[in-house]
């Protein structure tokens, strides 16, 4: 595992393979489709978001990829390899931070390296991991005196701090002001410009899928299809007001069977 | 209109009594009646002759340190006018005053106009004696008390905290323990006594199952609730970072369910103490329990008092024990109960 970290920058991102996945969950004996023979593949440093409507089943996928559920059917690949049990080279930061508030944000963003017994010789990372979510100073407050924005950037740093291979971002903004919300979303693709994962964004807002990603998967209503695909090559930073930015977004809420209100 | 409504004097302002505006002076007045409350207990005490026929060895005694006790509040509330360390005793003052009354009170209607019947309600002085000729008894009382509440309770807490962590993580050590649990945990500890003083060697190990038991029900109870209602999304994290089943137990259940484990820790240290002074007055014939029945089968009632103020002394000091232990090692809860 200590080889695994020090990689090489350039191939430190990993592949994604999804095969025919479907899932269900079973409701009070009734079962209940969620996803929909999902198949994509996704390369070596990519940033892809999966857009959908609220309980499409995208946080569903996201908990496979995770390795924290097992799928119904099919199969979720990385590297070649099943993914069959969660694994510290994928990480997750989910919508809610879930910090532990018995633990201070240092020991918080410690918890990775903790729990695989790393933490005496890669103390350090923990600093970088907070100076490059911009919590330097907040390594000693506990996350009840955190606000919003903050917290949000320690489960960042939490999961960053592992040198993760498949970053796994579960809306982490949602729950965040607008304002805290636009630069959170530039500073996250200077860290995934920086550290070179491989990112896989669910969000069911259309501008921060664009912004992001370099593709946007456009998902269904429940149970979960691939509706379609559309690729953002723009160079960033992107700007909204940008007229190939605004064609992408249209052509987006088509997909999504909104463009009657654009 | 803002400075109209400045230039307008406060109702304290404007009452007249400027001496009052400082609170400085203020809180030297208040000290310094206290004080003279005090002193006032020491001066009745002393000066108004007790009941004829009655012989209280310490009446002279009880007004000095009342007396003293004047003299030293006198000093505090002189030194708080210069020194801030002293201000403190200020949020006091009301509560020392009342307690100078009460003496007062209690002094009069026993002492020294005897309304109370005897010898069930001795004066304060009785009990100052207590604590002068009998204290080597007392202490004696406190120590066995102190020894086996202690291994009771300890033990009681380790045993509940260990099953509660159990029952709460393991379906196969909730399915076994679950059921004996709810049979067997409601029964109040006391019920085992009979059959705990013939089955236990020594009536000092029945004495410490009897604690254990007490305490070990709610610990248990409350450590399982507290396991069981962690939230998940607290393992998914632990989880995808790559924690053990050892490190979900110790660095995730464990530390979020502290909370719950404090509550059973004190609702277990007050069980203890119920059980513990029954067991002193039933079978050991040793501690503060056995002491004050041993005191109320002489008669000696002043005896009982000063033992019955001891015992609320220490279980006060044992709780606040507590809640200091759980403020420290919850520093991250908000909104913690203050005792």
């Amino acid at each position: 595992m200590v080889a695994a970290i020090a990689s090489d920058h350039a191939v430190r991102g990993s592949t994604l393979t999804l095969r025919e996945v479907s899932h269900r969950f079973d409701l009070e004996g009734q079962p209940l489709p969620v996803l929909d023979r999902i198949s994509l593949q996704v390369g070596r440093g990519e940033f892809v978001a999966l857009l959908g409507p609220s309980g499409c089943g995208k946080s569903t996928l996201l908990r496979l990829v995770a390795g924290l559920d097992t799928p119904t059917a099919g199969s979720l690949l990385t590297e070649g390899r099943e993914i069959e049990a969660p694994d510290p080279s994928r990480v997750v930061v989910f919508q809610d931070p879930t910090l532990y508030p018995w633990r201070t944000v240092w020991s918080n963003v410690a918890l990775g390296l903790e729990a695989r017994g790393l933490l005496r010789t890669h103390r350090g990372r923990i600093e970088d991991a907070l100076r490059l979510v911009g919590l330097t100073g907040f390594a000693n407050a506990y996350p009840h005196q955190l606000s919003g924005g903050m917290a949000q950037r320690a489960a960042l740093a939490r999961a960053l701090v592992n040198d993760p291979k498949l970053l796994i971002l579960d809306e982490p903004l949602g729950q965040l002001d607008s304002l805290t919300r636009i630069a959170m979303q530039a500073e996250l693709v200077s860290l995934w410009q920086r550290s070179s994962f491989t990112a896989l964004l669910v969000t069911h807002d259309v501008e921060e899928a664009l912004l992001l990603a370099g593709r946007v998967i456009v998902l269904s209503d429940r149970p979960a299809r691939i509706k379609a695909e559309v690729v953002n090559s723009q160079p960033y930073p992107r700007h909204r007001g940008d007229p190939h930015f605004v064609e992408l977004r249209r052509e987006v809420f088509e997909q999504l069977g909104l463009d009657e209100a654009w | 209109m803002s400075s109209v409504i400045d230039e307008v004097p406060r109702p304290s302002e404007q009452s007249g009594f400027g001496f009052f505006e400082s609170s400085t002076t203020r809180s030297l007045i208040g000290g310094l009646s206290v004080a003279a409350a005090w002193s006032m207990v020491a001066a009745f005490t002393a000066f108004w002759p007790d009941r004829p026929e009655s012989d209280w060895a310490y009446t002279g005694g009880f007004a000095i340190a009342c007396g003293a006790l004047a003299l030293a509040l006198a000093v505090a509330a002189l030194a708080g006018v210069r020194f801030v360390a002293f201000q403190r005793l200020q949020r006091l003052s009301p509560w020392l005053f009342a307690l100078a009354m009460f003496l007062a009170a209690w002094e009069a209607v026993t002492a020294k106009l005897g309304l109370l019947p005897l010898p069930f309600f001795p004066p304060p002085q009785a009990i100052v004696e207590v604590a002068i000729d009998d204290w080597g008894r007392l202490a004696e009382g406190i120590f066995a008390s102190a020894r086996l509440l202690a291994t009771g309770y300890l033990l009681g807490a380790a045993v509940g905290f260990v099953t509660g962590v159990a029952i709460g993580w393991s379906r196969r050590a909730g399915y076994w323990i679950h059921p004996v649990l709810r049979f067997i945990g409601p029964l109040p500890a006391t019920a085992w006594l009979p059959l705990a003083f013939f089955v236990f060697p020594s009536s000092f190990s029945a004495s410490i199952f009897l604690i254990a038991l007490a305490t070990g029900f709610p610990v248990t109870v409350l450590t399982w609730s507290g396991i069981a209602g962690v939230k998940s999304a607290y393992y998914d994290i632990a989880r995808t970072l790559g924690a053990t089943q050892r490190f979900l137990v110790l660095k995730v259940a464990i530390p979020a369910a502290m909370p719950h484990v404090f509550v059973g820790l004190f609702m277990g240290l007050g069980n203890s103490f119920a059980v513990l002074v029954v067991a002193e007055m039933l079978g050991v014939k040793a501690g503060l329990g056995w002491y004050l029945q041993w005191a109320q089968g002489w008669a000696a009632y002043a005896n009982m008092y000063a033992a019955l103020l001891l015992m609320a002394f220490l279980c006060s000091g044992l709780i606040t024990l507590l809640f200091s232990l759980r403020d420290r090692l919850l520093s991250w809860q908000k909104g913690l109960v203050r005792w």
